[in-house]
């Protein structure tokens, strides 16, 4: 027992990772189409999106901070790129870098409410939920902008275009999320940034005392969070053929979750990249899999709430268990 | 006499209409342990805030090594070879004692634009170091500093402070919350941190614990020094005290 519990401590994410195989177990044996390939590459499609998101959010969880606006940025984006396309004779890669430019700018804005105002992020991010969400509706009429006129650029193949693999189609997406999860967990684990992000959500008031810069650090991460989520709001707008300015309505709380479920604290100071990846693929089997199975899409969040709950109870357990210290 | 390591002239603080400090003079000289003590509200935390870059000085200079230095920020003082050590120890609890050690000061394997950390590197100087500060058990670099005892902490802080090759290391309060056990094992790093050549001011409420480790013991009240060169091995604690409360004059 204190050997497991020893290895849950140091490995965060050995819990989520034996829940994710049993989900696959069990989802499996009640319903075998639910390993198919036509179902894993539906699944794989939509999951990296999502995903995308959830790799940054953990960064800037483990510096100590969240952002809420992930899901309108994810919305706001892809609006203004097709905008911007549609309505003037710009290319499309002056549309999408002039979008992501926005989604960086509300990044910093974010950033520097919370670090130069000492605004709380719950707040800041708050309201730039309510900013974004509104400038999409507002630029739109609130209808969706066609996208459909893309197909025909290198950019949409470069982002979204499929690989067909035997029965196994694979989208562009994975790529980009495969290349952002190395990429993040490297830096966070392996690098000089990755320890001052850790630092500047265990202790900022300690690591400031050494030197490390806290606010540059978190300011660094809250642009990279919109960032990710307009890339990510891009590439689901070209794979679905619709700019919807209420796309991404809820997704701060499901990548919250996400993050959470994989081990990372929700305080600030512990994060893992791979605890998210299982994080993620957790959430998204299970809204797969009980529709699978047969129970009603609506029970969705019960199951969600439940798993928080216990995952939850999980890491609290571990950590009383091993800090002896006090 | 040794080298004059840090002069405090005539250094004041105010809060508004308040008084912290009152034009201060205070010298440290290399190898030399200064006992700072005072009841609370003396103007201890004031002067150690403002020697430790936390908070600026309305007057006064500070000099280091003979040289007049600007203490705007704490990095300041790190860079002026001042490093504090608060009872809390100032360490990142969820870092792995190597990565709290190097904080700041990573040193970086290859090329600067991935900035990997040097871990093999951080390592091996951790364990070095917690032979040298004298922590007797063997505990791995790579532990989280959540697992470790109040004591523990402090050597690491200690070790911190050590490796960086400070010239002054001001320990506020470090034997709060300790047991008995630990708290001699804190003043055994203060001995092995001067017997390597570094200076300390130490700040504790148990005045006990004062006696123990320093050469000299300096008293503060209402923002004022009002002893400066108690030598701990002539006088008692009794006189000591009577100065701190005022009851001496």
């Amino acid at each position: 027992m204190g050997k497991l519990s020893k290895l849950l401590s140091v490995r965060p994410e050995v819990g989520p990772a034996v829940l994710l195989v049993l989900l696959i177990v069990i989802f499996t044996s009640i319903n075998p189409k639910f390993l198919s390939i036509l179902n894993i590459s539906n699944t794989l499609a939509f999951t990296v999106e999502l995903g995308l998101i959830a790799l940054a959010m953990t960064l800037l969880m483990t510096s100590g901070e969240f952002d809420l606006s992930v899901g309108s940025v994810f919305g706001l984006t892809p609006v203004i790129m097709w905008a911007l396309f549609n309505g003037t004779d710009i290319p499309l890669e002056f549309a999408f870098l002039f979008a992501m430019a926005i989604a960086i700018c509300i990044g910093l804005i974010n950033g520097w409410f919370v670090t130069y105002l000492k605004i709380p992020s719950f707040l800041v991010t708050l309201g730039m939920l309510l900013v974004a969400r509104g400038t999409a509706l507002y630029i739109t009429d609130g209808f969706p902008q066609r996208t459909w006129n893309a197909s025909d650029e290198w950019l949409s193949a470069v982002l979204v275009g499929d690989i067909q693999i035997g029965a196994l189609r694979l989208y562009m997406s994975l790529f980009w999320f495969i290349l952002a999860a190395v990429l993040l967990h490297y830096t966070l684990q392996k690098t000089k940034f990755g320890n001052w992000i850790q630092a500047s959500g265990g202790n900022a008031h300690a690591a400031r005392a050494r030197g490390v810069r806290v606010d540059a650090t978190k300011i660094k991460l809250f642009v990279l969070s919109s960032a990710l989520a307009g890339f990510a709001g891009i590439i689901s707008s070209i794979r679905t053929s619709a700019a919807n300015p209420n796309s991404g309505t809820g997704y701060e709380l499901e990548v919250i979750a996400m993050v959470v479920i994989g081990g990372t604290a929700l305080m600030g100071g512990r994060g893992t990249i791979v605890g998210t990846v299982i994080g993620i693929f957790i959430l998204r089997l299970m809204r797969n899999g009980i529709v699978m199975i047969g129970v009603p899409g609506l029970a969705y969040n019960i199951f969600i709430g439940a798993i928080i709950l216990g995952m939850m109870a999980l890491h609290s357990w571990l950590d009383r268990r091993n800090h002896s210290g006090g | 006499m040794s080298e004059l390591l840090v002069q405090m002239d005539n250094v004041s603080k105010s809060y508004g209409p308040i008084t912290a400090l009152g034009g201060v003079n205070l010298s440290v000289y290399r190898g030399e342990v200064v006992g700072l003590l005072g009841d609370n509200g003396a103007g201890k935390s004031t002067l150690i805030k403002v020697l430790s870059g936390a908070v600026r000085a309305t007057g006064g200079t500070i000099s280091i090594k003979g040289r007049q230095v600007e203490m705007n920020s704490t990095t300041d003082a790190i860079d002026n070879g001042i490093e504090t050590i608060y009872q809390d120890s100032a360490l990142v609890t969820q870092l792995s004692i190597a990565r709290n050690l190097f904080l700041g000061r990573e040193p970086i394997k290859g090329s600067k634009f991935f900035g990997r950390m040097d871990e093999a590197k951080m390592e091996a100087v951790a364990s070095e170091l917690l032979k040298e500060v004298g922590i007797s058990k063997n505990i791995p670099p790579t532990t989280p500093i959540s697992a470790l005892s109040g004591g523990e902490r402090q050597a690491v802080a200690i070790a911190r402070a050590m490796h960086f090759e400070s010239d002054l290391i001001i320990l506020d309060e470090p034997t709060n919350n300790l047991g008995v056990a630990e708290t001699q094992g804190v003043l055994q790093f203060v001995r092995n941190a001067k017997a390597s050549g570094h200076s300390c001011i130490f700040i504790a409420h148990n005045i006990h614990h004062v006696f123990q480790v320093v050469d000299r013991i300096v008293v503060m009240r209402r923002g004022a020094i009002v002893a400066d060169d108690i030598d701990p091995k002539t006088t008692t604690v009794d006189a000591v005290e009577r100065i701190i409360t005022g009851m001496d004059s």
